[in-house]
């Protein structure tokens, strides 16, 4: 516990030191970097030692005479520790030369203590060991992220999405404290741990208001509209930690919920299942249909937390009709992903920074060519997209093959079980082409190809801080990639704790480490054919003249940057497929009459959640509300009468008693 | 050991089985048709050649056939041929197969974009598309075969005891399997229907606009990786055909030469009588595929 506590000190104090330095901006953002940087690395250490020695620690004090504040370490906590200091540290770092206006002191050092409030916040919630601490810890997180999301205030929509993003968060909070609610009342303790004693249908009640709660924060497909609009409208390290952690303490909440529960039941793992397979598919048919980049990144989000629920879904599956290997592969893939979606997204949102540090702008379809003139951006966003696709030999392919293989251990399964698994099998493989398709859109348009505008064309390299941060990401992305067997040891061990109740043999971690086998075999064949072909192919061009010509343009003589295929072409055809779900609006105004004017052509995908949630939620209750609002008059005396009357109902009430 | 002496042998032996196609199609409008070794020779006279780039390209254009060819190469030596044990075999290698393919065509679609040629982005677009409906059929099939056989390896389909052929009790089923794994073929491998390889200059092609910008040694790995993906389809579709044989003899080596080329027959006939379809018919012909894929699953509910 301690290194944890001298982490988190650090990580404090180097949020609130930078307020002092306001006017000495590279001292301050040197401070605040460095010192958020050193805390998490302490912490990381920390996390990764106490994961090891599998001592349980614990620490407590009582606030307010009444209200217990207590901490424990396990497993699953030390687990969903490194994603947090391992992010933390690295895109602290980046924002070193991200955070490049000189004019906004003050905005920075507030910024930077925010910034440390909301990864010592994320380490209180994965360390909270009641529910007081856990809310408390939960608000200190929602509001401080709230306030990162707000750093360009001065644009509209930047206020617009911290806005939504407040409603969310606290919305979700509000259940949230409704499940502990029942739980507090039934039990009368405030320990999460006494949930086990409620009753089967008390259970269902509690973990479903809890999953509106913490699915909304970790973006579950109908609660997930902030997402798309509060990653984009945050500074690029932001949204990384945000979307690459920040989400993840959601699917942290669901687990300890379902820890603490303990359910038997069925029903909890075919609900995660069915919520993981549309997130999923429905996260990546909306990502091919963004124009921007962050945008599409933060859909990416609601994708993977899919895949991740998958798991899950199928580790409580595996759970609850006895099938231990299917539980504990199922388990240790979501966690997995967990933390390969932490690496892999954190460099995809930092490379989305670069580019915008870069060229000015985020819109797809005005940039282009951006591969030679960032070369190392490119390089680890391309490693960082076939990374996200899950394809191999990187690291997105390791969990998706562990859930794959959980998948299939279900074969035996009853009907509807089988059913659900094997729609499981079939949305990841379409999650997986889709993916393909979206981030080959991104590579192609962004980085591919001839700069469609003026400032693609300007683009430059951003500077060192961002790109070390960006080259380690991808590194560890590689690094999984090709030796899992020494990185899935956490979240094997975490897997193992939500599992403890179902009896279970080392043979099943037997069969892990062989599966991580394999994935290194069939990366290492992989790369030695492809060294050997590159070699032939080496051989055959030596002593050749390979000439450089303008692309071949079918006997189109004068083309221009203009011509090339849009992001909004490319996923036309795809988009198309899915209407029913994604629909489409496009403005398009052709060119008319002898002399005509400027055609323009515009299209937006519409999110179903969001349309649905707004016409038929939202604007219902502001409506019946406009009808009560003559009850706030502001007249105060008949406010007191309010009270007096509220007060006097409540006191007959008590005396019915 | 014999599987290696077999992987080389089919290595080798794949550019000829697609000349059986141009054969066929030859043969059915009545014309002598190519060579027997015409994609050697093509291959050949590719590999001679220097390469003109475009000047948009990066790294990736030159990268990408170089991972198709290994990613396809990788594949066969997951695949049991005739019987024999491949060179390399794991539970779940039939996902790092596909998923290999799938890095393979991310790479494709990714140096077709690198040419800012507004028609190789028509056919990238169309490759993404198609691919993620053939995965579903592909995945479900493997679904099927895991609760055929409780394997998940190229291996446990199709040797040893439990192997899966037309010729068990489930084997009716398998006619569904095999339509579906058919029609896959001819969408992956850019075949008709889906797709003609036989002309450069249609707009409404997929893999081969993708390619236009391609020469030299580099288009000629792209070919050869072409031959070796299909040469993979043809033997997943072989051994669900050929009845289970114990040991690898000259009988067996035989008849799977024959069902492949059968199969390779088979794509010509169906060449040379169709009519390839309009972009909007692809994926329902695609999405045939998986509903009998699905259909096929959903039986063996009732069946064990």
């Amino acid at each position: 516990m301690k290194p944890l506590f001298l982490s988190l000190i650090t990580i404090l104090a180097s949020g609130v030191l930078p307020l002092f330095f306001y006017k000495r901006f590279t001292l301050l953002k040197a401070l605040a970097a460095g010192g958020i940087s050193l805390g998490c690395m302490i912490g990381l250490s920390g996390a990764i030692n106490s994961l090891y020695t599998a001592r349980p620690a614990a620490a407590a004090w009582t606030w307010l005479h009444i209200l217990p504040l207590s901490l424990h370490v396990d497993t699953l906590t030390a687990f969903f520790l490194i994603p947090i200091f391992l992010i933390g540290s690295l895109s602290a770092l980046y924002s070193f030369h991200y955070l490049s206006d000189q004019t906004k002191g003050l905005r920075t050092a507030a910024h930077y203590l925010f910034f440390s409030l909301l990864i010592a916040a994320m380490a209180f919630v994965v360390m909270a060991d009641d529910m007081v601490t856990f809310l408390l810890a939960w608000e200190f997180m929602s509001i401080s992220s709230c306030f990162l999301v707000v750093y360009d205030y001065e644009q509209k929509e930047t206020r617009h999405a911290a806005y939504i993003y407040f409603i969310f968060t606290e919305a979700g909070a509000l259940f949230i404290f409704a499940a502990f609610g029942v739980i507090y009342a039934v039990t009368g303790s405030f320990n999460l741990t006494s949930a086990a004693s409620l009753l089967p249908d008390i259970k269902l009640l509690v973990f479903f208001l809890a999953f509106i709660g913490f699915g909304s924060k970790a973006g579950v497909f109908p609660l997930h509209i902030w997402l798309p609009h509060a990653h984009p409208a945050a500074p690029s390290h932001v949204s990384a930690l945000m979307s690459g952690v920040m989400i993840k303490m959601g699917i942290y909440g669901i687990l300890r919920l379902y820890l603490a529960l303990s359910p038997d039941s069925v029903i909890f793992g075919r609900g995660i299942l069915i919520f993981g397979i549309v997130s999923g598919v429905l996260g990546v048919v909306y990502a091919m249909g963004q124009h921007n980049l962050k945008r599409l990144l933060a859909y990416h989000s609601i994708e993977n937390i899919g895949i991740i629920l998958i798991g899950l879904g199928l580790g409580m599956t595996g759970v609850s009709v006895g099938n231990p290997a299917m539980a504990f592969l199922g388990f240790t893939g979501g966690l997995m992903h967990v933390l390969n979606h932490a690496i892999f997204k954190a460099l995809l949102f930092m490379g989305a920074g670069s580019v915008f540090h870069g060229t000015g702008t985020l819109a797809i379809d005005r940039l282009g060519g951006l591969m030679k003139r960032m070369k190392i951006t490119g390089l680890t966003f391309l490693a960082g997209s076939v990374a996200i696709c899950g394809l191999p030999p990187l690291n997105g392919f390791v969990s998706e093959f562990f859930i794959y293989n959980g998948a299939f251990q279900g074969r035996t399964l009853e009907k509807t079980d089988f059913l659900l698994v094997m729609l499981a099998v079939i949305s990841l493989a379409v999650i997986g082409g889709l993916a393909v398709a979206c981030f080959t859109k991104v590579i192609g348009i962004v980085f591919l190809g001839e700069p469609r505008t003026d400032e693609a064309g300007r683009a430059h390299e951003s500077d060192p801080s961002m790109l070390y941060a960006m080259g380690i990401l991808a590194v560890c992305s590689i690094a999984i990639g090709l030796a899992p067997a020494l990185f899935v040891g956490p979240s094997a061990m975490a897997a193992a704790t939500l599992l403890a109740k179902t009896p279970y043999d080392n043979t099943i971690y037997s069969d892990l480490m062989t599966l991580c086998k394999d994935i290194s075999l069939g990366a290492v064949v992989f790369l030695v054919l492809l060294v050997i072909v590159a070699m032939m192919r080496k051989g055959f061009y030596r002593a050749k003249e390979t000439g450089l010509g303008p692309t071949w343009g079918c006997g189109f003589t004068r083309p221009s940057p203009r011509i090339q295929y849009t992001g909004a072409s490319f996923a036309a055809s795809i988009l198309e497929f899915f209407r029913p779900v994604a629909p489409v609006h496009e403005e398009y105004i052709g060119p008319a009459g002898v002399f005509p004017s400027r055609a323009s052509y515009h299209s937006r995908l519409n999110d179903i959640a969001e349309d649905l949630e707004v016409n038929w939620m939202a604007l219902p209750i502001v409506r019946l509300m406009r009808h009560l609002r003559w009850i706030q008059h502001g007249n105060i005396q008949l406010y007191i009468a309010y009270i007096v009357i509220a007060i006097a109902a409540l006191l007959l009430a008590g005396l019915w008693r | 050991m014999e599987g290696l002496v077999l992987l080389i042998i089919f290595l080798f032996l794949a550019p000829f089985f697609s000349t059986i196609i141009q054969k066929v199609k030859a043969f059915l409008v009545g014309k002598q048709g190519p060579p027997l070794f015409i994609n050697y020779f093509t291959l050949a006279k590719l590999l001679a050649k220097g390469s003109v780039y475009s000047a948009s390209t990066t790294f990736i254009f030159r990268l990408s056939p170089v991972i198709s060819l290994a990613a396809s190469m990788t594949a066969l030596l997951f695949m049991p041929f005739a019987g024999a044990a491949p060179i390399l075999s794991f539970q779940g290698d039939v996902i790092l197969v596909f998923y290999l393919f799938g890095l393979a065509r991310f790479f494709t679609i990714c140096a077709a974009l690198d040419t800012a040629s507004p028609f190789e982005g028509m056919g990238a677009a169309r490759e993404a598309y198609f691919a993620f409906l053939c995965e579903a059929a592909v995945f479900t099939v493997l679904v099927l075969f895991y609760r055929l056989t409780g394997s998940l390896s190229l291996t446990g389909y199709f040797t040893g005891p439990d192997v899966i052929n037309l010729w068990r009790p489930e084997g009716a089923l398998l006619l569904l399997v095999i339509a579906a794994m058919f029609m896959v073929l001819l969408a992956e491998n850019s075949r008709v229907p889906v797709d003609d390889p036989a002309t450069h200059l249609e707009l409404t092609m997929i893999h081969e606009v993708m390619v236009l910008d391609h020469s030299g040694p580099d288009l000629a790995f792209i070919e050869l990786g072409a031959f070796l993906k299909l040469f993979f389809y043809a033997a997943f579709i072989a051994n669900l055909v050929l009845p289970s044989r114990p040991t690898v003899g000259f009988a067996g080596i035989a008849s799977f030469f024959v069902a492949i080329s059968v199969i390779y027959a088979l794509v010509g006939v169906i060449e040379s009588i169709t009519a390839r379809f309009k972009m909007g018919l692809v994926p329902k012909f695609i999405l045939t595929s998986f509903a009998l894929a699905f259909f096929a699953t959903i039986l063996v509910l009732e069946l064990k």
